[in-house]
């Protein structure tokens, strides 16, 4: 969690991704953020992640995106 | 959803008013005169709009009144129905059409034939026949009626119907700009279907180079393609066949004028089509040919490149009635059958003009007023006796020979002959002096001279008018009919009284014949019709003489003025004094508004030679 | 048959009526009639490319159904091998799909432009190639429908002639928008009884689209096309002026465009996607792309864009730059470099002319640049104590992305992309303000009542909208209002529609030809 954070922050500096919990429903992330997010925690996590996953669903919130991590792994 | 359903209602409703204001207001206005609903009706108006729609609305209100139709493109419109009606003794009404085909002519023939009486049908031929056949676009200003074209009825009107509505706004705001004259609105006579060319035909017109000033149309005319197409030609054959056909089944009097072309637009022709197309339509029917002659070569006596002038109409009407008191070129006119369309053609091969000089002349105009016995005081307008003497001794020593107005008039009328040298010596006013100090002289000298006087001043010695101003001195009619009887003489008009001096006027006073800045226009033409009448009556009743002649008031008219004088039969009038003047045989508008030299005391005899030398 | 014509607004009665006159089961069946004859009488034989798009998408997404099931039985019974190959075979079938319609659209859009670049001979080109209505956006939309179908979103639709209405529902075939299958195939094929609330916010919303239509776009097109017709007589402040009016027409003509379709839409009670959503309002020039052409933008995300920058080749990519470049930069080079061929790929959509590629890349670096410096911004703002969230800062930010969109529409409106250089240079360093006097503007084909209607009508756009981005439904406030004012709100548009729309086209007011004779 602690890594996916520091990816968050870094990527897109002065979003609370603690609390948000709309980040793509409420426009926070756009596509450009959300391509650069997924494909560095494709590297960091060694996961797989397709264009299947980019759903609002799977990125509204920082604990949605754990969970989809979570879920390759396993 | 209630309230939805009432909504959709309302706009519903709302938006057929809208439709039902726009189509009713169309429909009462009618600029194109397509409904004929009477509401406001203004034929010359729809006539321009669309002389095809409007004139047959026109006609079916008011067929009774006319017996024989003159049919074709907007060339058409130069043979008066005046004319015609005098050599027919018929009532002609011209149907003309701007861009007008054989086509529309048929549709036209055929509708008049068989709906209304007609006893003549002239059918005008133009060049261009032989490029154009059924290629107008489809346009409001050019839709045939339905009833005509046999095209669909519903798309007629519907087109009329829901057209833009700023078409019917135009008509009802032209209405309130419309005058005496025709606007570029009303620009037909609804009555004889002629363009309306009063302010036209009293232009002033004397040497070439001077009209190509004025309409640089003619000398830069550009070269069109004339390619004559096998297609036109035919349609064109075909409707004329059916034409005569039909006139020949119903009795009718058919008659195929072929009418004058500009040469220059004559010569963008392949010699040889038109050749074809000639023989073709002589076998079809014998036809008048104006198309090539002295008249094509010169300028003055068209309009513009397309159209020739109503007195050319004039000309060829007379041709056909072999009226040789009208003046026409001896080329002008072929009667063209299919015996002799080879010759014709011949003769168009090698056509040479009849030189210019041959049918014009430069003619000089001396302009007096007052003279006075030596001695007197003389200045300005008021030349001495000796002075006037030795004017007119040079004149006769020199070989000018005077002329008078009539012969002037019968010269570019009628193609009478006038002598070498003519000059016209006038008076203007109409001062004692006249009588009793140039008279003497001129009769001694054998010169004819034209005195043009106000009504108002005749016989007055004393005073102006009826008031107490003192007044030069004016001959009376006793005076003037002893001139008259030396046979020198004529008197014509100055106007009645349109000639104030200002100062000793009560009102307004009228120091020329031009419109009040605050006046209508009708108003106005009331006015100055009536002045001329007066003065008319007053010379005829007391001189037996017929006034046809008029010189304006200090020189000054405008097209306005000019049109009604016409209107009043003056046909030789002066302006304003400037020089030499070229008068034009079988052109009337070169004895309108005609040039003067105005005669001081100033001027010796020498220098009234060198100032009238050609 | 353009939305302009009184034939269209028959057509569209016809079809209306005719939509709730028949039983309720065939409905989408006079839908699919009414698109075939609108699309017959605009193209007539040009309806074979529709059908080409229509039938092979319709085969395509059949096979790659069976080949979706085949998978998930394979998947329960765990076969690799097979599901290997079951893999490649849907691959290679929708990448058949895809290369035969992007063909298609690539050689009507592009071959002769193509040919211009490398040969100077004109023996390969063809010279009467006539684009058939909408065929960017059915194809599109079909190559969606294939890629949703390739990924399992939904099953493929079985019955030819609803496929063939999801392909040629006629009030998108003008200007889109691109719409989804799952979105719009379950309106299409509804059945319904009448609502008269969907009539009148339908009429209402077309007679909108036609006031921003005709009323405004087509007017200052005409200021536009005069200026441009002679665009280097005047200095940078008349050429800067055309591009305004240029950027009134463009959106005018546009959204006014899809609020017709959305309205008529509508009057079948079939709900489309919104392709505009207040673009001027946009605080960046990302968030103007969302906002403008929302669905080219959204199918370029989603089919092209996301695909792209997963894939393997940018992958690896991402791990050399991340490797080699530090920081920020490393991050997003495979990230712009994706955006760089999106908004190419958008460039090029406009029209086969340099002009619109150099556009796609105007675009494509201001938002790489945007990226790099974003920290910077943030420190910059930190460091002058500003509030990005304050009223003036945001206002800021709109002015500033409408700067950017109004420099990049020179690019796209000059003749030229040389002409749009020389332009944007003349605005710059020769603006002469003094050539904008009064008699300049009734030179360019419009009275000063002309200019006074768009002025009015961009007014009353910006409150309208304005309202709308405060969320204020102005259809449904107009209906709360007493009758005669809803009467007026019917009325005055009406009047508007016809003054200043209907009556302009075809009246020459002097038509008094003949009048010298």
């Amino acid at each position: 969690m602690e890594q996916l954070m520091k990816i968050l922050e870094q990527t897109c500096p002065g979003v609370d991704f603690n609390s948000e919990t709309a980040l793509i429903d409420d426009e926070i992330l756009e596509s450009l953020d959300l391509v650069t997010i997924v494909s560095e925690i494709i590297d960091v996590f060694d996961v797989e992640i397709t264009v299947d996953d980019l759903i609002p669903e799977n990125f509204n919130s920082a604990k949605d995106i754990m969970a989809l991590i979570e879920s390759r792994r396993g | 959803m209630k309230s939805s359903k009432k909504w959709l209602i309302v706009f519903i409703i709302t938006l057929l008013g809208m439709f039902s204001v726009v189509l009713f207001f169309n429909f009462a206005v009618d600029p194109f005169g397509v409904f004929n609903s009477g509401i406001f009706s203004w034929p010359s108006y729809e006539i321009t709009k669309n002389p095809r729609s409007a004139k047959i609305s026109y006609i079916d209100e008011n067929h009774e009144k006319y017996d024989s139709y003159i049919l074709g493109c907007s060339s058409t419109s130069s043979y008066r129905v005046e004319t015609l009606n005098k050599y027919f003794n018929a009532s002609f009404y011209n149907m003309i059409m701007y861009g007008a085909d054989m086509k529309d002519v048929r549709d036209e023939a055929k509708y008049l034939i068989d709906n209304f009486e007609v006893k003549n049908l002239i059918v005008n031929v133009y060049v261009d026949n032989t490029i154009l056949f059924d290629t107008l676009p489809d346009r409001l200003s050019y839709e045939m009626p339905s009833k005509l074209s046999g095209k669909s009825a519903f798309s007629y009107y519907w087109k009329y119907l829901f057209m833009d509505p700023r078409f019917s706004y135009d008509k009802i705001k032209a209405r309130y700009g419309d005058e005496y004259l025709p606007k570029a609105f009303d620009v037909f006579d609804e009555e004889s279907g002629c363009y309306d060319k009063r302010g036209r035909d009293v232009e002033h017109i004397s040497d070439l180079e001077s009209y190509y000033v004025a309409y640089p149309e003619f000398k830069s005319y550009p070269v069109s393609d004339c390619t004559v197409n096998s297609e036109a030609i035919n349609g064109t054959l075909d409707c004329i066949k059916e034409i005569k056909e039909m006139c020949d089944k119903n009795g009718i009097n058919f008659i195929v004028v072929n009418a004058p072309v500009y040469y220059d637009y004559f010569n963008d022709f392949v010699l040889s089509d038109l050749e074809e197309f000639y023989t073709a339509l002589s076998e079809i029917t014998p036809f008048y040919d104006f198309s090539l002659s002295t008249i094509s070569y010169d300028a003055r006596y068209f309009y513009d490149t397309t159209h020739f002038r109503n007195c050319v109409g004039d000309m060829a009407i007379a041709y056909i009635f072999n009226d040789d008191s009208v003046y026409r070129p001896n080329d002008f006119g072929r009667y063209i059958t299919k015996e002799n369309v080879a010759q014709r053609f011949e003769e168009i091969a090698d056509f040479e003009p009849v030189p210019k000089e041959s049918y014009s002349e430069k003619i000089p105009v001396l302009m007096y007023h007052n003279t006075v016995r030596d001695g007197e005081a003389s200045g300005g307008v008021n030349i001495n006796e000796s002075l006037f003497r030795s004017h007119i001794k040079a004149l006769s020593e020199n070989g000018y020979n005077a002329v008078t107005l009539e012969m002037l008039s019968d010269y570019v009328n009628k193609g009478t002959q006038l002598p070498d040298n003519p000059i016209v010596i006038t008076f203007d006013d109409g001062y004692l002096s006249n009588y009793e100090i140039a008279y003497p002289i001129l009769k001694e000298y054998g010169m004819a001279f034209t005195i043009f006087v106000v009504g108002s001043g005749v016989g007055h010695t004393e005073n102006y008018k009826d008031t107490d101003y003192p007044i030069t001195p004016r001959f009376d009619f006793d005076m003037a009919n002893e001139m008259i009887e030396s046979g020198l003489a004529a008197i014509q008009s100055h106007t009645f009284d349109m000639h104030q001096y200002a100062p000793f006027e009560s009102e307004k006073a009228r120091e020329n014949i031009l419109k009040f800045e605050e006046e209508s226009e009708n108003d106005y033409a009331a006015f100055l019709k009536d002045d001329c009448n007066k003065i008319r009556e007053m010379i005829e009743l007391n001189t037996n003489q017929r006034v046809f002649a008029m010189s304006y008031p200090n020189g000054i008219c405008d097209t306005l003025s000019e049109s009604i004088i016409a209107e009043c039969g003056f046909t030789v009038t002066f302006g304003e004094p400037k020089g030499m003047n070229t008068v034009v045989q079988g052109i009337p508008q070169s004895i309108l508004e005609m040039n003067r030299f105005s005669v001081n005391d100033e001027i010796s005899s020498q220098d009234l030679l060198e100032m009238i030398s050609r | 048959m353009s939305f302009n014509s009184v034939s269209f607004l028959i057509f569209v009665c016809v079809s209306v009526i005719l939509y709730y006159l028949v039983p309720k089961r065939i409905q989408w069946f006079t839908l699919f009639i009414s698109g075939m004859f609108y699309y017959i009488y605009s193209c007539k034989l040009r309806i074979l490319y529709l059908f080409f798009t229509g039938i092979s998408v319709y085969a395509f997404a059949l096979i790659l159904d069976k080949l979706n099931d085949r998978k998930s039985i394979l998947k329960k019974e765990k076969n690799a091998k097979l599901l290997e190959k079951n893999k490649r075979q849907r691959k290679l079938a929708v990448f058949f799909c895809c290369i035969a319609n992007l063909g298609l659209l690539y050689f009507l859009k592009y071959w002769n432009f193509t040919v211009d670049i490398f040969t100077d001979s004109s023996v390969l080109k063809f010279e009467n190639i006539i684009m058939p209505l909408g065929v960017s956006f059915f194809i599109f939309q079909s190559i969606g429908y294939t890629v949703d179908v390739y990924r399992g979103k939904y099953k493929a639709q079985r019955n030819i002639f609803k496929f063939l209405l999801f392909v040629s529902f006629f009030p998108q075939m003008v200007q889109g928008p691109i719409s989804r299958y799952n979105d719009l195939a379950p309106e299409l094929y509804a059945e319904r009884k009448i609502d008269f609330d969907n009539i009148r916010f339908g009429i209402q919303r077309i007679m909108w689209g036609y006031f921003k239509k005709i009323v405004i776009a087509d007017r200052a097109g005409v200021a536009v096309d005069a200026i441009m017709k002679d665009v280097w007589s005047y200095s940078g402040s008349v050429k800067a002026f055309s591009i305004l009016m240029y950027c009134i027409q463009l959106y005018c003509d546009f959204s006014g465009g899809i609020d017709i379709t959305v309205g008529v839409a509508q009057l079948f009670g079939i709900r489309l996607t919104e392709n505009f959503k207040r673009p001027i309002f946009a605080h960046s020039l990302t968030e103007f792309w969302r906002r403008w052409h929302i669905t080219l933008g959204a199918w370029m995300r989603d089919y092209v864009f996301y695909p792209l920058s997963l894939s393997k080749p940018f992958a690896k990519l991402g791990r050399f730059t991340r490797k080699y470049i530090k920081g920020k930069a490393g991050k997003i080079i495979p990230t712009s470099a994706a955006t760089f061929i999106i908004y190419f790929l958008i460039g090029i959509w406009h029209g086969a002319n340099f002009r619109y590629i150099a556009f796609g890349f105007w675009n494509g670096a201001l938002i790489t640049a945007s990226l790099l410096l974003e920290s910077v911004f943030i420190k910059v703002k930190a460091f002058l104590h500003i509030d990005s969230k304050k009223k003036w800062y945001r206002a800021f930010m709109i002015l500033r992305t409408c700067f950017i969109v109004f420099i990049g529409r020179y690019i796209t409106r000059a003749p030229r992309l040389k002409t749009a250089v020389l332009m944007i240079k003349d605005t710059f360093l020769d603006f002469n303000f003094a050539d904008l006097r009064n008699n300049i503007f009734t030179s360019f084909g419009l009275m000063p009542i002309d200019y006074l209607v768009i002025l009015l009508g961009v007014i009353l756009i910006l409150v309208i909208e304005f309202k709308q981005e405060r969320g204020i439904e102005i259809r449904s406030t107009l209906a709360k209002q007493n009758s005669f004012v809803q009467w007026l709100a019917i009325f005055i548009p009406l009047v508007i529609l016809f003054l200043f729309g209907v009556l302009r086209s075809e009246y020459i007011s002097a038509s008094f030809l003949y009048q010298v004779y």
